[in-house]
């Protein structure tokens, strides 16, 4: 009798209840992925931008060149990119190429015995250096030489960094702040290894999150090998769990944390080198952020470019990366690294359905000299000794921009490195899976 | 005086919640402390067979969390030089919850007396308090805290040191919230690589005298009972030689007391051996689930008394935990666990032979062992989601009695009271014919990805199956992130079973999908986060 008091016909609860259902499962339906593909952006068009526009106009240090000059900066900016940063209120700010001596002693301690096997992977390298300081143009290898040294470069790790990044769809709209800290270490560096007795290992990196609140503490340890072939180790802490899980690591093309890259565009370039075709479509000079004041603010109508930055004349190598599976999202991947320090400074992937652009992504750098004399952008949330980053010879790396050109969507990111070498045993304590049982709750 | 701390409570928070801080995370008081939370309204609305619906739940909780770093670098306050303490922090994670279903529907707040009303209503806890302290290779966390082992996925194997509250919402809720934080110790040394093991280290924990069992609401006036097979009422008489008599029962609380004899410890070794990820594992404490002893039954005149007497044995847990990541073939990571556990209480049938029950008070302790197998993959299904694969996680759960008896005895139900096969108005009594199974098993699934260009509709769905029994369970759930700060969350509870009216262990389904007990329910909440 109470049970029949109790659940009475209420008849607008079940159509709300069908209602909330409805609203819910609209949430599964995915817009056509062909919004904003621009002619543009197609794979041929980079090709053929690749191959024929050459810079007329040389660009002078001090000269700041707005929309009105993009007919000089086409052909310094590769093409795919122009939608984004060919926009109103624009203002690049050219300075003078600069050259970047490497880290003293760099490529003194490079153990030999190294090479490059059948498949294009480096193999009984130790770090130390770069392992093909000189690229030629013509050696059939040159794009594997390329992404090597790029792999191995100075600064990739040795650093915490805290990081921001903004989640935005068009016209700026921000769907979510992303903040977390990484914290890397290099392990092989040439004639001896950080902590003894781990040969093996390449690199080790452990990132927490901070915010949003239903991400923070979540924290990832990931372990890379010197011998390429063996695939990456990871574990991830997540707070609701309070319990450490194994990760996948060779699932590289799914894109992460609502974020708008994937693992294997890290960088440019963060696979396996064996997984992929390569070919090497020679030098070309381009505009980068090589060596910015500090993290350049977003700008352009969606806010996914970077606005008011310092831009450089970049020579560069340009890969060619065609993904040996068919079932790889990317049909080809070009990515510009620079001559000097190969680090990657654009990077564009094609999607396998239709030749245009799916992914692209564009680096903001710094080099440490310019600590001493420029004030650097603490991060919102830890304060860093930047006066630690003078004297080293490396590149920061202060942000990208990771821009889906499908969606369309973009994550504008800031970076605030600063250097940190741990000790031996304060390395083995840290990346270690015993700092993986338990977190910041 | 309760109302007003719950208002005050919140006004707290949401103001905490909408301050203009730099961070939509985590925010910074001082460079040394930390804040981080979340207020959620959670309604739930139960719809037997969808043609009604029954608001149950109406549960407001407040989270903070506080964190502060007192010592850094080896200086504790930026003074204070602590030698080989290199860091340490002091972590504080308080909830407050106001469920107003007890306020807005005269159902629940007419069933319940002004004292059991408001503790139904209330609740606030400092539910962890803890420090931190690292001297490298040793680290040791203090205080009130959660520890999870295994790699069990909300089944009880080697997570078994922390007891759970299931009385508000049963265990449907993340084990997080409803794990019991116990005070102890929790000290970790690292060993790293020893011959073939790589990433080795010892952990040990001690829990000196906080024994708490696990929480389970009996009461059935309340929205999730636990009461069996049977009906939603107290046993309030009992049959005996066919004379229907009054019952008074008692029951003892036989919980260890809070004393150093009583206390609890476990160890386990981790390491990593070919690229297998393992843990060997040790626990002896008591058994967090009750059994119950019959202790004495008097007759006086028309009414049975009764006494029972709660009892929560001794117990060693044993196990072995792994996982391993396989890039190659599968590209799948496998998880696996297994456990041997002794003094599991069981129940035995009223009336077994001396050679079964020796006592007499229908107790008993078995040994009992769990296997576990389960796998995790990340999986593109390019026609469901074209930019994020799917996570899927498949685990099978295998649970045996090793010293089976056929006289052990599951969940307990109410019925009523029939005389010369007619029912009794108003009387009811307590049987027990679940008859449990020597193995029990049960399989799960989930799904999980996220649509939309920034990833902010996050679907999750869950199966989990008895295949014994048949009962079986669905979510199907939806959050979507509004902002950083805004979670509006939809879930969708089925309870179901194929065939049959075998209960079952584990109350996956079975026991809450039947037509005069379904608790099919929707479930509506927004998280304001910080």
């Amino acid at each position: 009798m109470e049970k029949q008091a109790l659940q009475g016909p209420v008849s607008f609860l079940s159509y709300f209840l069908m209602v909330a259902l409805a609203v819910v499962l609209s949430g599964f339906w995915v817009p056509p992925t062909t919004a904003l593909a621009s002619p543009d952006q197609s794979y041929d068009t980079l090709r053929h931008w690749i191959e024929h526009a050459r810079p007329e106009t040389e660009l002078t240090p001090g000269q700041h060149l707005t929309l009105k000059d993009r007919a000089v900066l086409e052909s310094y900016i590769p093409q795919t990119a122009w939608e984004y940063y060919f926009y109103d209120g624009m203002d690049m700010e050219i300075t003078e190429t600069g050259t970047y001596p490497p880290p003293e002693g760099w490529g003194q301690n490079v153990p030999s015995g190294y090479q490059l096997d059948e498949q294009g992977v480096l193999t009984g390298f130790k770090g130390g250096g770069f392992p093909f300081p000189d690229i030629s143009e013509d050696d059939s290898k040159a794009a594997q030489k390329v992404i090597w040294n790029m792999l191995w470069r100075p600064g990739a790790e040795d650093y915490v960094m805290p990081m921001v990044a903004w989640s935005r769809s068009p016209n700026g709209q921000l769907d979510r702040q992303f903040e977390f800290t990484a914290v890397a270490s290099r392990y092989a560096q040439g004639d001896h290894c950080l902590v003894p007795g781990y040969e093996e290992v390449k690199t080790k990196q452990l990132m927490e999150f901070r915010s949003p609140r239903d991400m923070a503490g979540a924290k990832m340890l990931t372990k890379t090998y010197v011998d390429h072939y063996k695939e990456d180790d990871g574990w991830m802490y997540m707070p609701a769990q309070r319990k450490p899980r194994r990760t996948l690591a060779s699932e590289r093309t799914s894109e992460v944390m609502g974020m708008d890259f994937i693992m294997e565009d890290f960088i440019g370039f963060g696979g396996k080198v064996y997984e992929h075709n390569w070919s090497y479509l020679g030098k070309r000079r381009v505009i980068a952020t090589m060596n910015v004041e500090t993290n350049p603010e977003a700008g352009g109508p969606h806010l996914w470019v970077p606005k008011d930055a310092r831009w450089e004349v970049r020579g560069a190598h340009v890969l060619l990366i065609d993904p040996k599976s068919d079932s790889h999202p990317y049909s080809h991947k070009i990515i510009f690294v620079d001559t000097e320090t190969f680090w990657t400074l654009w990077m564009f992937g094609f999607d396998r359905q239709d030749d245009h652009l799916l992914r692209m992504n564009q680096h903001f750098l710094k080099y440490s000299e310019g600590f001493a004399h420029e004030t650097a952008t603490q991060a919102p949330y830890m304060k860093l000794d930047y006066a630690n980053n003078v004297g080293q010879g490396i590149f920061y790396h202060l942000g990208e921009t990771d821009i889906n050109a499908k969606k369309p969507h973009a994550t504008y990111m800031h970076c605030y490195v600063m250097t940190r070498h741990f000790s031996s045993g304060r390395a083995k304590q840290f990346y270690s899976v015993r700092n993986m049982v338990s977190g910041r709750r | 005086m309760r109302l007003r701390i719950c208002f005050a409570t919140y006004a707290l928070f949401l103001g905490l919640a909408v301050l203009p801080v730099p961070s939509w995370g985590i925010i910074n008081v001082t460079d040394d402390i930390e804040l981080e939370g979340f207020v959620k309204t959670q309604n739930i609305l139960r719809t037997p067979m969808f043609q009604d619906a029954e608001l149950i739940m109406q549960r407001n909780t407040a989270q903070l969390e506080g964190k502060y770093y007192f010592l850094r670098e080896s200086q504790a306050f930026g003074r204070f030089g602590t030698g080989p303490l290199e860091e340490a922090t002091l972590t504080l994670i308080g909830r407050g919850v106001y469920d107003s279903i007890y306020d807005i529907r005269h159902t629940y707040s007419e069933a319940f007396g002004k004292d059991e009303r408001l503790n139904r209503q209330f609740e606030y806890k400092l539910r962890e308090a803890f420090v931190d302290l690292v001297l490298p290779p040793f680290t040791l966390r203090l205080g009130r805290q959660q520890v999870v082992w295994g790699e069990t996925d909300n089944f009880r194997a080697l997570d078994v040191i922390n007891p759970l509250d299931l009385r508000w919402h049963a265990n449907w809720e993340p084990w997080e919230d409803i794990r019991i934080p116990l005070w102890m110790a929790r000290a970790i040394y690292d060993i790293g690589k020893v011959g073939p093991l790589e990433e080795s280290f010892v952990e040990a924990v001690w829990i000196p005298w906080d024994f708490q069992p696990n929480k389970v609401a009996a009461d059935p006036r309340r929205p999730w009972p636990f009461i069996g097979d049977g009906l939603s009422a107290v046993a309030n008489s009992a049959m005996i030689e066919e004379a229907l008599l009054d019952l008074d029962l008692t029951v003892r609380d036989g919980k260890p007391s809070k004393k150093f004899k009583n206390g609890q410890a476990g160890v386990r070794f981790k390491a990593i051996w070919g690229g297998i990820d393992f843990s060997l594992n040790y626990f002896y404490g008591f058994s967090a689930d009750p059994g119950f002893k019959f202790r004495s039954g008097r007759l006086e005149g028309n009414t049975l008394r009764a006494v029972l007497e709660t009892e929560h044995p001794r117990s060693h847990v044993v196990g072995i935990a792994a996982n391993y990541s396989e890039e190659k073939y599968t590209q799948s990571v496998f998880r696996a666990e297994t456990t041997f556990t002794t003094g599991v209480p069981v129940t035995i049938a009223p009336g077994a032979s001396a050679r079964i029950d020796p006592d007499q008070n229908q107790f008993d302790t078995a040994n009992r062992s769990v296997v576990m197998l389960a796998i995790d993959r990340p999986t593109w299904i390019r026609p469901l989601n074209d930019i994020r694969t799917f996570f899927l996680s498949a685990q099978f759960f295998w649970r045996r009695y090793l010293d089976y008896s056929r006289l052990y005895r599951g969940i307990p139900s109410v019925r009523r009271a029939h005389m010369d096969g007619e029912a009794v108005p108003g009387r009811f009594i307590s049987t027990n014919s679940d008859k449990i199974d020597q193995n029990e098993f049960v399989i799960t699934f989930s799904a999980s990805t996220s649509y939309g260009p920034g990833g902010l509709w996050q679907p999750l769905f869950v199966f989990a199956l008895d295949p014994l029994s048949t009962g079986a369970y669905n979510k199907f759930a939806m959050d979507y992130l509004w902002s950083n700060y805004f979670v509006l969350r939809f879930e969708q509870n089925f309870f179901w079973r194929v065939s049959g009216h075998d209960p079952g262990p584990w109350g996956i389904g079975d026991l809450y999908g039947r037509p005069r007990d379904s608790r099919h329910e929707s479930v509506f909440s927004a998280i304001v986060q910080f």
